[in-house]
């Protein structure tokens, strides 16, 4: 029947379409739709030229951006520097362990985010144990403290994003054929040099993924500014909700996110043009 | 409960638990929420209706798909235990009394859009200070209250009667009032604070937080500039700006809070705040080294109305409620619960029947010496008060 062998092609040319379409049209309404009426409104409403609020947002809040830059990346470096170690271990040594411990890692997540970064608020307080350790070991002196500071922002942050880096790091990890280590090995690699030559170079695509799942939500975080530190570590994400929320300049904080969503594209894509995106699986 | 409503009780804890650490009055754990009692039916629902007054039946209300609940939307810690329960019992109208106003902005970007298209928000009765009922009242976004529904608005004291924003009281009474001034902890501070300047003094460097509420902070740090908070212009807000900024940037204030400085104050975390009068004798239990002043240059006073939506489809159930709160005894009851002036006559003399060391308290019944040297922030036009905005966000930094 040539009718239903026509049909059955007609049907799979339309089926990746329909595939993709459920994913286009939710993007479409949530994405699309807002970021149109978000430029929309940074360019409307002010008095003055149409780059008004532009001009305000990169003129006021510079120090934002860049102190939210510095602190996204002081994390995603902290982050891979211990998520890194971990994954592997995870995926090569663990052995029967290898469940247990991945469900350690996420289950941090079973707890609300927002909860979990008040724990620290408790743990890092004048009073509480973590203090009273660095001053009799005389690391912090009898002024000092941990809360409403820089090191406690950026290990907030490091904290709740540091899932997002060992899972991406894992998954890379774990799909590596050990046939090629015992391969490198054989030709009289040291273990280091396997590392080096042939784990590293096939799990970056989890790192580059990792590092932009960590480093892109910390740049835009603002709870654990809020929480954990004082008004002199407040990122711009704490900025864009205090404009929309609290003084309402609509204009003033829609070019800000604006701004955000630039500076980080222009970073991710420079980022993927050293890292390279093609290797991402 | 439907669907939709768990769903927005969920995003309601969530973000009272987001603002809590942001805004004004919240404290983590404790947001008390009474659902209504499930065993009340409609008939008892009736019956409460024909007493009040009330031609609309139960089955009217369900038809409209308003509720026959009563929903309060009040600030945290501003209630006693028994109210609500005594209300329900009382009148047998099913109460969901939520703490979800942590803050007047924050709460005015929420209910704005749907007001403004003449949508339900889904509360009878809402409660916010001064400065943001006037904005409401004159944005039309309010139902005038029903007198004949209110015999006890005789009760109201005489101060309150006729206020700027709403002249007779048409749209709005006060729920509670309060005082901004400073709280602090002599432990840590080694001394007394008398003055606004004390908390700029260098010792206390790391040691000091500031309100978020602009109002109360700025208020405060003109009156210590010596200019007056009732009469503010745009440069007295910028000289009280630039010098919050620079004690933000010189490490002399630690955070710009909500309720939570009063954690802090309790943890020895700080040694100093700008505070709200009732919370610190609410800490007293925790530690009662907590002292409050109003200092010598004066300290801020605002009051919280409560309003009723013009979209609120119940409004004979909110007007019960107003109504049975303006009584002395239930008022006293709230008072000894929640220590912050009463707007209600003889509340005072209720309250010393169930707690004589609350009832003459300068916190609840402030002594004209005190009274003397309260200040109104002065009512902004929307162009001012975004000005003052801009200025007091960029000198906290946010």
């Amino acid at each position: 029947m040539a009718g239903t062998a026509s049909g059955g092609s007609r049907r799979s040319r339309l089926a990746p379409y329909l595939l993709v379409a459920p994913g286009i049209l939710w993007l479409l309404v949530f994405f699309v739709v807002p970021t149109l009426t978000l430029a929309q409104t940074s360019v409307t409403g002010t008095e003055g030229p149409w780059w008004e609020a532009y001009h305000r947002a990169l003129s006021n809040y510079g120090t934002h951006f860049f102190r939210s830059l510095r602190y996204a990346l002081g994390a995603t470096l902290l982050s891979l520097a211990m998520g890194y170690p971990l994954a592997y271990f995870i995926a090569f040594r663990a052995g029967s362990l290898k469940n247990m411990l991945l469900g350690l890692v996420v289950l941090p997540f079973f707890t609300t985010f927002l909860v979990r970064t008040f724990a620290w608020k408790t743990i890092l307080n004048d009073g509480g144990p973590a203090v009273w350790l660095l001053k009799q070991l005389h690391i912090l002196g009898e002024g000092g403290r941990l809360l409403d500071t820089t090191i406690a922002v950026v290990g907030g942050l490091t904290y709740n994003f540091l899932p997002f880096m060992i899972l991406p790091i894992y998954v890379s990890l774990e799909k590596i054929d050990r046939r090629l280590v015992e391969a490198a090995e054989d030709l009289y690699s040291t273990p280091m040099g396997a590392f080096r030559k042939v784990v590293l170079p096939l799990s970056l695509p989890g790192v580059f993924a990792g590092s932009l799942l960590t480093f892109i939500p910390a740049t835009g975080d603002f709870i654990n500014a809020q929480l954990l530190g004082s008004p002199n570590q407040q990122m711009i994400g704490t900025v864009i909700q205090n404009q929309f929320l609290e003084v309402r300049d609509y204009p003033l904080a829609a070019s800000l996110s604006f701004v955000l969503m630039a500076v980080i594209t222009v970073g991710v894509l420079a980022y993927a043009r050293v890292l390279g995106t093609e290797e991402l699986a | 409960m439907s669907r939709r409503e768990s769903d927005r009780r969920d995003d309601d804890e969530i973000h009272a638990v987001i603002r809590q650490a942001i805004t004004r009055r919240g404290f983590l754990g404790r947001s008390a929420r009474s659902a209504g009692g499930l065993l009340l039916g409609s008939s008892l629902l009736g019956a409460c209706g024909g007493k009040d007054g009330a031609p609309a039946a139960g089955g009217d209300a369900a038809a409209t798909g308003g509720g026959k609940t009563l929903r309060v939307s009040n600030w945290p810690l501003y209630i006693d235990k028994q109210t609500v329960a005594d209300f329900e019992k009382a009148t047998g109208i099913d109460t969901e009394y939520t703490e979800d106003v942590n803050d007047n902005a924050e709460f005015f970007a929420k209910i704005d859009e749907p007001l403004k298209r003449g949508q339900s928000i889904d509360r009878e009765i809402i409660v916010l200070t001064d400065w943001m009922a006037g904005r409401l009242i004159r944005l039309g976004y309010v139902s005038p209250l029903d007198d004949a529904k209110f015999p006890n608005k005789a009760n109201l004291v005489d101060s309150v009667k006729d206020v700027s924003f709403d002249p007779g009281r048409k749209f709005s009474v006060p729920w509670l009032s309060g005082m901004a001034g400073i709280g602090y902890n002599p432990k840590k501070t080694g001394r007394e604070l008398t003055s606004i300047d004390d908390i700029f003094d260098p010792k206390l460097k790391g040691q000091v937080t500031m309100l978020t509420e602009m109002r109360d902070t700025f208020g405060l740090v003109m009156l210590g500039l010596g200019k007056d908070p009732t009469k503010a212009t745009v440069a007295d807000a910028k000289a009280a700006g630039a010098r919050i900024k620079r004690a933000r940037e010189s490490g002399q204030i630690r955070k710009f809070t909500g309720n939570d400085y009063a954690e802090d104050l309790a943890a020895g975390n700080i040694a100093a705040a700008i505070a709200w009068s009732g919370d610190i004798q609410g800490l007293a239990a925790d530690n009662p080294d907590l002292r409050w002043i109003a200092p010598k240059e004066g300290a801020m006073l605002f009051s919280d109305n409560m309003m009723i939506p013009k979209t609120s489809d119940r409004q004979d159930l909110a007007m019960a409620w107003i109504n049975y709160v303006y009584d002395p005894k239930h008022s006293a009851q709230i008072v000894a619960g929640a220590p912050y002036l009463p707007a209600v006559k003889g509340a005072g003399a209720e309250l010393a029947k169930i707690a004589p060391d609350l009832a003459s308290s300068p916190l609840v019944n402030p002594p004209d010496e005190l009274r003397a040297r309260l200040h109104v922030f002065k009512a902004l036009s929307d162009s001012e008060d975004t000005e003052f905005n801009r200025i007091f966000q960029d000198a906290i930094g946010a």
